[in-house]
């Protein structure tokens, strides 16, 4: 299939005849002359080729090494003419062809197909094709590209690129192609250069701090030490090449370092948004949701059906997907709160006084959600397409930063600010932080307890029902997600103190970088049950978390 | 009429469970005749031995729930504990009729080891494997306690720590690298002492020696009752620091409870594995220890046969019901829990009390409304 689709594509080139550039006009006249040369002739020709700028080279190049390149013989003296055979759409059609010289296609009964003959490059030319379409790649007019191409060239360590490197390097004009042209120029020179630039390189690569530089460097010191080395070392410059080596390696454990901690802020700002509902519910509130994990999962098929229902209405265009997620915040936040809603008015609130039997009673409600999802929705997971703003990444000195975690990162921040305005700042916030210390004292001054206790459980429902959303976009939606979680957020809420918003923040960014460190060293199932046991531990030495609740009053 | 005291009551419950169990059901079992209404087939006496052995688990619960008060959600830790520590001893029985015909067990063949690791060589002796049932979650409870009681951990915290320690080694145990099996855990069982393990006469026995069990533990409830210690248990249940304030280390005394109630429960997960042929991490999921506490809530905490009606009636209605309405059977359990919790809150054993009480409470406006009726 993908076979055919190489074909179409050329094909497809081929019959955009007017806008053949000039770039690819010359491309077409090598090409033809190197298909008709023979022995050093046509090898320097195809080399040649590396100069033209045309997009067309690599797919000739390709069709000629697969044999898809016909001979059609002239009459009398004339030179023959140069085909492209393209493979037919159906099993079992003829072949169609196209004059190479100007992509013109040729007519089924002016040839005769049997008289054809197929062009074979010589053994020497063959060799030079991957380095051909390698250098054309070096003349891109895209930066990146180009870049990546002087890099990936020097990395090769071949001799006979090596010059061609040294010649670009001085008619290019971009500073991030020359520096790459340089670091790959160096990393060739440690194979093949004189003693001066041996020294040269190892300096360049030691400032450059480069990565790709790292493995060649070790060569040359494994090389030195077996003495292998074209020029043998004094000690002053083993001594420098070994310095270079751990200046570059100390770069990698830093950019490590940088990444690991990336990531543990990211996974613990989804552990944080899925703990401050939990943070409300449980920590303010005293109520053991242990359905929690369920409104999560209320927010993730809340961003599947806003997904379905925009694709329904929009047909799937790209407008809809990059804009259903924008939707789906809201939609989720709200539907979770009116389960959480419809939870506490039914079940919970008969419950206050009885915090453990609220955790019983809200394990059955946990255990009917999601058998209902299932019944519902279907027992295979659903899949929540990512607006594509959300995909692609950052490069910053060497460490990645992916567009969804700097995203969650961010939408942790805004949740956390938003609540901790909604409870210190505002009339509403006063009165949960009343009703949650003192419920009887808070009813005697007017407060009508029922009602905020409905309004708090059911906003607790609803930031679980946000982090739904986000969880949504780093997996499949499926009936058991909140259930992953709900182990971890009680931890985090519990190790960060309870009652205290500041602690689950912290406890959530401490557990998540943890986990992310410890990760490589002991793999991801240990490294999460070490967790585990280090918050066992962790609550030893402070049974009531990071920020206890001070009271004089025992229970 | 003779009035009898609430131990007396309870006492005649326990004889009549036992005779029930200990004696009827087997009886059932090997004279009744084939077909007839009073005969137990062999799979239904399986079935049973395994809803003992549940019973069992869920009365050493009610023993820290019930009569102490601390709610442990890793109590399937315990019980699974137990159960792979007699499941070590009987894969290593298997010898060479497993699938790989090796002196290794199957899954350490398949993983590709050479020799039985160190820690598995002891689990060739008998005796060695029931000090084991006894001692694995004993020791782990008593760390675990002694660490969670130490720092004062209780209520809500003890409860969730618990879970946090039953999902931590059921992550451990799902890895094949443990050296137990697995997610496949252990199963594929020839024989236990010597007998075959499948064969009727073998399950039977192992029925009869849970259901010896079973009510040894209700035996030993109702005495620690009636005790001074299980005064002091509930005393903590009721209030903790007037129990502390009057001199008792109450943390001594939940260690000692908690110990029992794991080494209890790990013998019941000894018990269950030759009877299912089965143990695997499942049992470990925090969700399993959880259908624990429902059994003893819908039974009733705090009662001495509650656990057992619960276990044997949750487990029943589970088998039931999935097999008739698969689709339905979590939101079933579901809605009795939640059912069970907001309007039973004494559970089954509770209903009669909490009938009457209501017939009391109503019983003037009933009055009312007869005499009403009788002067229309």
């Amino acid at each position: 299939m993908l076979f055919r689709f190489h074909n179409l594509i050329i094909s497809a080139l081929f019959l955009l005849v007017s806008q053949l550039s000039a770039d690819d006009t010359q491309a077409r006249e090598i090409f033809v002359e190197a298909i008709l040369a023979e022995g050093s002739e046509q090898t320097a020709l195809v080399e040649s080729l590396s100069t033209t700028a045309s997009t067309l080279v690599p797919d000739f190049l390709e069709a000629w090494k697969r044999g898809d390149i016909f001979l059609l013989e002239a009459d009398g003296s004339a030179a023959p003419t140069p085909l492209l055979e393209v493979e037919p759409e159906q099993e079992g059609g003829t072949p169609t062809y196209f004059r190479v010289i100007d992509g013109e296609e040729m007519a089924a009964g002016s040839f005769d197909p049997a008289a054809l003959e197929m062009a074979r490059p010589s053994r020497k030319t063959r060799r030079v094709f991957t380095m051909t379409i390698d250098l054309l790649a070096l003349s891109t007019p895209n930066v990146q590209e180009r870049a990546d191409a002087a890099l990936k060239l020097g990395l090769k360590r071949d001799d006979d690129i090596l010059p061609k490197l040294i010649l670009l390097r001085e008619t290019e004009t971009e500073p991030s192609v020359i520096e790459a042209l340089n670091e790959g120029i160096a990393v060739s020179m440690l194979s093949h250069g004189t003693k001066e630039g041996q020294m040269d390189a190892i300096q360049l690569l030691r400032d450059e701090n480069s990565i790709a530089g790292l493995d060649a460097l070790k060569n040359l010191r494994h090389d030195l030490n077996d003495g292998l080395a074209t020029h043998p070392f004094s000690e002053e410059e083993l001594a420098k090449l070994t310095a270079s080596i751990a200046s570059i390696e100390s770069y990698i454990s830093w950019t490590d370092f940088v990444g690991t901690c990336f990531r543990g802020l990211s996974l613990g700002a989804v552990l944080l948004i899925v703990a401050l509902g939990l943070a409300i519910t449980f920590g303010l509130m005293g109520v053991i949701n242990m359905a929690h994990g369920e409104m999560i999962a209320v927010g993730a098929y809340s961003a599947y059906i806003s997904q379905t229902v925009f694709y329904s209405l929009f047909s799937e265009s790209t407008f809809a997907l990059e804009t259903y997620f924008l939707f789906a915040i809201p939609f989720s936040f709200l539907t979770a709160a009116l389960c959480g809603f419809i939870l506490e008015r039914t079940v919970i609130q008969f419950l206050y006084k009885r915090p453990l039997e609220s955790l019983l009673a809200t394990w059955g409600v946990s255990l009917i959600l999601q058998q209902g999802f299932r019944l519902i929705f279907g027992a295979a997971n659903r899949q929540v397409r990512s607006p594509s703003w959300l995909l692609g990444n950052v490069e910053i000195f060497d460490i990645t930063f992916g567009f969804n975690r700097i995203f969650v990162i961010g939408f942790a921040i805004l949740i956390v600010f938003g609540t901790w305005f909604l409870m210190a700042k505002t009339p509403m916030g006063l009165s949960i932080r009343a009703v949650m210390q003192d419920p009887q004292m808070a009813a005697a001054m007017g407060i009508r307890i029922n009602r905020v206790r409905m309004m708090t459980f059911a906003f607790g429902s609803g930031l679980a029902g946000l982090a739904g959303v986000f969880l949504s976009q780093i997996g499949s939606v499926g009936s058991n997600l909140g259930q992953s979680y709900i182990v971890d957020s009680f931890m985090v809420v519990v190790a960060g103190g309870v009652g205290n918003i500041v602690g689950t923040v912290i406890s959530a960014l401490g557990i998540g970088v943890t986990d992310q460190a410890l990760q490589p060293l002991l793999g991801p199932v240990m490294g999460r049950i070490c967790v585990l046991v280090a918050i066992i531990l962790f609550l030893q030495w402070k049974p009531g978390g990071l920020f206890p609740s001070k009271s004089r009053s025992l229970d | 009429m003779i009035k009898f005291s609430e131990t007396q009551r309870s006492l005649a419950g326990i004889i009549a469970v036992t005779f029930f169990l200990v004696v009827a059901m087997p009886a059932l079992n090997l004279f009744g005749s084939e077909g007839s209404f009073l005969h137990i087939s062999d799979y239904q006496l399986n079935l049973w031995g395994k809803y003992l052995c549940y019973a069992v688990v869920a009365v050493s619960l009610n023993l820290l729930w019930g009569y102490t008060g601390l709610l442990c959600l890793g109590q399937g830790l315990f019980f699974a504990l137990g159960g792979y520590a007699f499941g070590m001893h009987l894969m290593l029985m298997i010898g060479e009729q497993g699938a790989y015909k090796s002196a290794l067990p199957d899954f350490m063949v398949f993983l590709g080891y050479k020799e039985l690791p160190a820690h598995w060589i002891p689990f060739k002796s008998l005796s060695f494997s029931l000090l084991a049932v006894l001692f694995v979650p004993g020791i782990v409870a008593g760390v675990f306690g002694f660490l969670a009681f130490r720092a004062r951990i209780k209520g809500v915290y003890f409860a969730i720590i618990t879970q946090a320690l039953t999902y931590a080694a059921c992550l451990l145990f799902f890895q094949n690298s443990f050296t137990f099996g697995g997610n496949n855990g252990f199963t594929d069982f020839k024989t236990v002492l010597g007998n075959e393990i499948f064969a009727p006469s073998t399950q039977r026995a192992l029925f009869f020696i849970s259901a010896v069990y079973l009510s040894l533990c209700l035996f030993l409830i109702w005495w620690l009752t009636k005790t001074k210690f299980g005064k002091i248990q509930r005393a903590i249940r009721d209030s903790e620091n007037r129990v502390r304030f009057s001199g008792y280390s109450t943390t001594t005394y939940k260690l000692i409870i908690f110990v029992v109630a794991a080494i209890m429960a790990g013998i019941a997960g000894a018990l269950y594995v030759p009877q299912v042929g089965i143990i695997n991490p499942e049992e470990m999921r925090p969700s399993k220890s959880l259908e624990i506490v429902v059994w003893v809530a819908v039974g009733g905490r705090a009662t001495i046969l509650g656990p057992v009606i619960g276990a044997i009636f949750v487990n029943w209605l589970k088998s039931y019901s999935t097999y008739h309405y698969p689709e339905y059977w979590l939101i079933i359990l579901g809605a009795l829990f939640v059912l069970v919790v907001l309007f039973m809150p004494n559970g089954i054993v509770g209903l009669p009390e909490q009938l009457k009480g209501f017939y009391r409470k109503h019983r003037f406006r009933f009055q009312q409304k007869k005499e009403a009726a009788a002067e229309a």
